[in-house]
């Protein structure tokens, strides 16, 4: 090796180094990520307690990492190195021609079991008759696309199990959504059903409810687009981001609808399409505005009253809701924070639905709420 | 810290040779020190007192092993202080909790587990010191006497928690006047990236199928090919792991004016277990051979306190791995398979064909991977009653894991094999110089795209 190779070499690679630590330096620190929907790490208040216990240099580590210049393009860039390596899985996310489906693992803990009988539980308590809906993910409905001999945990005999619940009614979703799987009913770029797969589940639980006769026609709504560039939570998880952004639509009109919403603590009207998620990377959230604790849909028009145990599958499919019930009320148990069962006494319902997407309902650890 | 981590490659690194080659010659003994105890202390800060007692009694016993030269029952004593406070300090961190364990199983016996964590790189750093005091009494070593260029030894950051184990006399001349060239700092930031890349886009993928193929045994859907498959993606992670963290090691000292030792030589091609032996980890069985089995007499006082060596030696490897029963077994393992070789299978093997003993060497040193993999002795047998058919041989999902990992596991091969080694070096050196840095750079980008991907992953030898 000549002296002069060395020095390129040696500078080439000190550059490297030294000018992502100077462009990390000089980089405005971000306060959160879009791109993965959470805050990031701020710059750690030095003590020398912090020091002693070894928090601070951890809090460092955070920092650094999530404040690295470029991180969603290095993460794409991974994915993209990934698939040239031939791999179908990007951080828990398969890759399936034009679609990403999140992989469903096996529940920890027996939490499945543990859920079902909360739900039991809450049927015993209350005289109001409770109606268990379970949404069967993507990766469920989506099974052939998968690639050949990838996992994901059984989620349709678990529904079985669930149907199968004393003094539960049980709404046919994984029915009504298999009945359309060569429709478009779930995101490409992300885990929830479309509002065309929340039409079908929606139809599925008047039929529960005994209302069926009452569901209007595909054909007789006018889908207006909120947004075509929508790349949603598996377009950030897995990494892969040169699929074609989804497609959002709205098919129930806001008129004659009013939305009470408990998001700031205290009850506040709301639009039912909050639409300046629209602009953001979330946009999925502006349907009714994302996640809360509790919120109301009202229509003075509507008969009866019904309570959803819910989680962000919900936001989709209530306002279809809407078109019929006086009230609906929407509570979400990882925000809300009290009993299910008195909160449908207090308000009066007469119809409880616990509608919950399978990888949600398997994970949840707040529905000992449920029967409190 | 560890080296694949971005708050090292990005900060630590960089404003490390900073400050490094900034500061006059004199003082550069005492800026590695001071980096190597900020380095050191990065992860548990009160450990830095270990590292500054450790260097403070080593340094110590050296002085005195020195002075008492002419009185050689004193030396000898001093020497044995000096190894009594490295084993004790090992003995303590590392191996209390698992005696305690077991002792407490004996009647009237009841000691109490402390769940400490253990200091990183302890394992390293007492072997290295042990040999200080010993090759000093032995005269194979100049005593060092500058406290600063002794402590900048012990603590000296690039191969402080994953080796290669460096005996002081190999880096003794270094310490005192070494000179840092510009072709070495080049050749030692080459030898980085190597390293880097090994563990970062290697060991850390083929480590995912491990995890994955484990978590399918404790579900029971593990099948004999999935079984061997994980054993496979075990061996091949924990020499890429390994030996890229030798390389990141070697690479850093290169670039600092130091020479450390070989501690890797394509393992994977040996043709016995033997020969594997001397080229897997070779700075610790050197170690073992230089500092236990000749004193104990090595293989020249008969056959039997020849095996009596030979197993006391292995089961000391095996325990230096870990806390546990399974590296004990795993030392014993070997120990068998070494034994065999010496005195049953040496006329056989000579007259097999080449192809059959790499095999012969692969399936004894994988199935040993398996043995070492597993801490829990229970699992570690369910495990290998699937591999050897005790359920399904073979299931879709496998089929999966083959299409999403061939690629992976034959770059691995061909990794470990020599052939990279010679392309390159048929290479003209106008290509050489062309595809140094375009490598180079692409490995430096896909690293830092899995770094900042993936929350970064634990160097698996952590903790040994």
């Amino acid at each position: 090796m000549t002296r002069a190779y060395g020095r390129f070499l040696t500078a080439f690679f000190c550059l490297f180094l030294g000018g992502l630590l100077a462009w990390h330096v000089f980089l405005p620190d971000r306060a959160r990520s879009e791109t993965e929907n959470r805050t990031l790490t701020q710059r750690p208040e030095f003590s020398w307690s912090a020091l002693a216990s070894g928090s601070f240099t951890a809090d460092v580590e955070d920092y650094f990492a999530d404040q690295f210049p470029l991180r969603d393009g290095w993460t794409g860039l991974k994915a993209r190195a990934e698939q040239l390596l031939g791999k179908r899985e990007f951080n828990g996310v398969y890759l399936c021609g034009d679609t990403l489906i999140a992989k469903v693992d096996p529940p920890l803990e027996n939490l499945e079991k543990k859920n079902l009988a909360h739900v039991a539980r809450l049927a015993e308590r209350t005289e109001i008759p409770v109606y268990l809906g379970l949404i069967p993910s993507a990766a469920e409905i989506w099974r052939e696309k998968l690639p050949a001999g990838a996992e994901s945990w059984d989620q349709s005999s678990f529904i079985a199990q669930g149907a199968a619940l004393d003094g539960v009614k049980p709404v046919d979703l994984l029915g009504a959504l298999s009945a359309h799987a060569g429709e478009d009913i779930f995101y490409r770029t992300d885990h929830h059903w479309t509002t065309l797969g929340a039409y079908y589940g929606y139809a599925a639980l008047m039929e529960a409810l005994g209302r069926g006769g009452e569901t209007p026609d595909r054909g007789d709504f006018s889908p207006e687009t909120l947004s075509d560039k929508f790349d949603g939570t598996l377009y950030s998880q897995s990494g892969v981001h040169w699929l074609l952004p989804d497609t959002m639509e709205a098919w129930v009109k806001e008129d004659g609808l009013s939305l009470t919403s408990w998001r700031s603590g205290a009850p506040e009207e709301a639009p039912l399409y909050e639409r300046s998620f629209l602009e953001r990377k979330d946009k999925y959230s502006a349907f009714l505005g994302g996640n809360q604790p509790l919120c109301v849909l009202r229509n003075e028009t509507g008969t009866g009253r019904l309570l959803l145990i819910r989680d962000s599958y919900a936001d989709a499919l209530a306002p279809f809701l809407a078109l019929h019930f006086q009230e609906v009320h929407l509570l979400d148990l990882r925000y809300y924070r009290g009993s299910a069962a008195a909160y449908a006494a207090e308000s009066g319902v007469d119809g409880i639905v616990v509608l919950q997407s399978v990888p949600n309902f398997i994970t949840d650890r707040n529905l000992g709420l449920l029967s409190q | 810290m560890i080296f694949s981590s971005l708050t090292f490659l990005f900060a630590y690194l960089p404003l490390t040779l900073a400050v490094y080659f900034l500061s006059p010659l004199r003082f550069r003994n005492a800026v590695l020190l001071l980096v190597s105890l900020v380095f050191y202390g990065w992860g548990e800060p009160v450990y830095i007192s270990i590292m500054v007692l450790s260097t403070l009694i080593d340094y110590t016993h050296g002085l005195l092993v020195e002075k008492y030269r002419d009185n050689d029952k004193r030396a000898r004593w001093f020497v044995g202080q000096s190894v009594v406070f490295n084993l004790a300090l090992l003995g303590f961190f590392k191996y209390w909790d698992f005696l305690a364990l077991n002792l407490s199983a004996l009647p009237g016996v009841n000691l109490p587990r402390l769940g400490l964590p253990l200091p990183i790189g302890i394992s390293f750093f007492t072997f290295q010191t042990m040999s200080y005091t010993i090759d000093v009494y032995r005269r194979q070593a100049p005593v060092q006497r500058n406290l600063v260029s002794f402590g900048a030894y012990v603590t000296m950051f690039p191969q402080l928690i994953a080796g290669p184990i460096v005996q002081y006399k190999t880096v003794a001349a270094e310490l005192q006047n070494r000179v840092s060239t510009v072709e070495d700092f080049a050749l030692g930031a080459r030898r980085f990236t190597a390293g880097l890349a090994k563990k970062v886009l290697l060991a850390n993928s083929i480590g995912a199928l491990w995890d994955t193929q484990l978590a399918a045994w404790a579900a029971g859907t593990l099948t004999a090919a999935g079984g061997w498959l994980g054993i496979l993606a075990f061996g091949f992670q924990i020499y890429f792991d390994f030996s890229g963290y030798s390389d990141m090691a070697i690479g850093i000292g290169r670039m600092l004016g130091f020479r450390f030792p070989e501690n890797f030589d394509h393992p994977y091609l040996s043709a016995s277990v033997t020969e594997f032996w001397r080229r897997w980890h070779i700075s610790l069985t050197g170690w073992f051979r230089e500092y236990l089995y000749i004193p104990l007499g090595g293989s020249r006082r008969g056959t039997v306190k020849t095996l009596r060596n030979i197993l006391i030696v292995w089961l000391c490897t095996g325990f230096w791995h870990g806390a546990s029963w399974n590296f004990l077994l795993w030392g014993l393992y070997f120990a068998a398979w070494l034994v065999l070789e010496k005195y049953v299978l040496r006329e056989a093997l000579k007259r097999t064909p080449a192809w059959v003993k790499h095999l012969y060497t692969l399936a004894v040193v994988f199935t040993g991977w398996g043995i070492f993999a597993m801490e829990d002795l229970a699992v570690c047998g369910g495990y290998f009653s699937v591999c050897f058919g005790g359920r399904k041989l073979w299931s879709a999902a496998d089929g999966y894991t083959l299409r999403s990992y061939s690629l992976t596991f034959l770059i691995l091969i061909l990794a470990s094999t020599t052939l990279g080694q010679r392309l390159w070096r048929s290479l003209p050196r106008r290509a050489e110089q062309v595809l140094t840095p375009v490598l180079m750079g692409l490995g430096l980008v896909l690293c830092t795209a899995y770094l900042v991907d993936g929350s970064y992953n634990p160097f698996l030898y952590f903790r040994f």
